[in-house]
């Protein structure tokens, strides 16, 4: 493990960090006493940029991301959102796209989307406007009345998106959004998510225990290990943009996944 | 070779009773002191049509007086019970527990204290329904998906946001159906209690026509009484629909009926 820091490849972040992680450990009270769960991390994500965190199950990767959403607290350190600190949910710095879509049967999709906006009872004809537009912005004109159930498993996804963007936020934060769908959804949504990314220009933080997806997507790869979670790699994805799915064929590709299993390997 | 629906095979069988409850008695075989053919009890109700809604008056009188204490109470304390930890653990194991006493026992003591008017069958059917009630709303408020409540609170929605926004509509399915079973017990409890000590009600009406053996005006209370149920459950199971599309619509289409929501795709022939 000692010699892990010497493969980094990590760019210069960018002065204006969009997320900043400094010195973030956390313990939680187990059966036997006080479990280490998150040890020493410290990231900077910057403005714009789309950063993939990969680690074995159990490592701690979402709790982290529920840190930078101000859904937890952390032990000790800080997190920096957009250059101030965050210790409560913040929708307008930043927005969140869960693991499962967690979208709210009973509301359809366009109410659903709203949902943040009538939470801070912003008013209708500006709810109504907004939300069409992200429902266009993920592809799902038309669907606006459906309810969760009357959708498929990318479709809720796309959903989820369209809410977690709706408030603009600067910062997006997804746990594994697409990890309950199948391998071609997949695929396709995480090309989507992209292209929504490239038309929106957000900073995204993106939780995947999927070594292809993380490389396809990223700028760059965090490689966390096994509990207690440390980032043991930091890996640049040279890939040009847009990406496009040749790129996985390539053997920069097939590198850069391969290095990120053996560094998960050897780390478990 | 097309198989009758499921709904035409249960109006037939509905036909098939009322026609052998009109014949069977007919035939001798069995006294009328025992089933009255059906024609005898239609002719009773309509002789005595304003006894038997004088009498079922008391009846809805007391039914709905207990329902709101059921639902009410039920309601208020299910939701006490299910979003408090420590309420949960202090009282749920004694309120499932005393959901499977045959609390008909106490009805003497409440016409003792209450006496034997429509007060003591409003209390006794009151706590009879609220059992249901609280338990499956302390259940609805207890099993909301979690990952919901993270999603609302990542929006930054406040306490009382997530209760009118998030637990409420999401614990609506399971208390409606507390409130179905609850309604059904509150009807059970008032007839029994106006059967056991009354003076007034349907129950009563079937209990005193039973102590003179006037058989078809027992079977005439019977019939309100089955109507008043069927009439209730049909009721309820309807504002259960309404509410509940988004829940219905992936079982409803098991149970082979048909699809609640529009553009839903229709249930396969059975």
């Amino acid at each position: 493990m000692a010699n892990v820091s010497k493969l980094s490849v990590v760019q210069d972040a960018p002065a204006d960090a969009a997320v900043e992680v400094a010195r973030l450990s956390h313990t939680y009270a187990g059966r036997e006493g006080q479990v280490p769960a998150l040890q020493d991390i410290s990231i900077t994500v910057g403005a714009g940029r789309f950063v993939v965190i990969v680690g074995p199950s159990g490592c701690g990767k979402t709790s982290l991301l529920m840190m930078m959403a101000g859904l937890r607290h952390q032990s000790s350190g800080m997190i920096h959102i957009q250059g101030r600190p965050i210790d409560a949910p913040d929708p307008d710095r930043v927005g969140v796209v869960f693991q499962e879509a967690s979208l709210f049967p009973w509301l359809s999709a366009l109410d659903n989307i709203e949902f943040p906006m009538a939470i801070r009872h912003a008013p209708k004809a500006e709810r109504a406007k907004r939300a069409n537009e992200m429902l266009n912005l993920v592809g799902l004109q038309g669907f606006g009345s459906r309810y969760p159930h009357e959708l498929s498993g990318g479709m809720k996804q796309r959903v989820s998106i369209a809410r977690g963007l709706v408030q603009d936020p600067p910062v997006l934060l997804m746990d594994e959004p697409f990890a309950a769908l199948d391998e071609q959804t997949r695929m396709t949504m995480g090309h989507e998510l992209l292209r929504i990314w490239s038309q929106t220009a957000k900073t995204v933080v993106f939780v995947t225990h999927s070594l292809t997806e993380a490389v396809y997507l990223a700028d760059e790869v965090l490689v966390m290990s096994a509990r207690p979670g440390r980032i043991i790699d930091r890996i640049a994805v040279p890939l040009a943009r847009p990406r496009s799915y040749e790129m996985m064929g390539t053997e920069t590709f097939a590198k850069l996944r391969d290095r990120i299993w053996q560094q998960i390997r050897k780390s478990e | 070779m097309t198989r009758p629906s499921p709904a035409a095979v249960r109006w037939l069988i509905l036909i098939a009773l009322l026609v052998f409850w009109e014949l069977f008695p007919r035939t001798g075989l069995i006294p009328e002191l025992f089933l009255p053919a059906l024609s005898k009890v239609v002719a009773v109700l309509a002789n005595d049509w304003r006894m038997y809604f004088t009498q079922l008056g008391v009846t809805l009188y007391e039914v709905a007086i207990a329902m709101l204490i059921a639902c009410g109470f039920g309601i208020l304390t299910g939701a006490l019970v299910g979003g408090i930890a420590l309420l949960r653990n202090l009282l749920l194991p004694v309120f499932s527990s005393l959901y499977a006493v045959p609390i008909v026992i106490l009805y003497p003591i409440f016409t003792a204290w209450f006496g034997i008017g429509s007060q003591s069958k409003i209390i006794f059917a009151g706590i009879y329904g609220f059992f249901p009630v609280m338990l499956s709303t302390a259940a609805g408020i207890r099993t909301i998906d979690a990952q919901l409540l993270l999603a609302a609170r990542s929006m930054g929605a406040s306490l009382p946001q997530q209760i009118t926004r998030v637990i409420i509509p999401a614990s609506i399915p399971t208390v409606l159906t507390g409130l179905r079973l609850g309604g059904a017990l509150t009807i059970i409890g008032v007839v029994v209690s106006e059967m056991l000590t009354s003076s007034a009600g349907i129950g009563y009406v079937v209990t005193f026509y039973r102590t003179i053996l006037d058989s078809a005006h027992v079977f005439g209370g019977i019939v309100m009484i089955l109507l008043l149920s069927i009439l209730f459950d049909t009721f309820a199971r309807a504002i259960e629909r309404r509410t509940m599309v988004w829940q219905t619509a992936g079982r409803r289409q098991k149970e082979g009926e048909e699809p609640q929501v529009a553009g839903a795709p229709a249930p396969a022939p059975v």
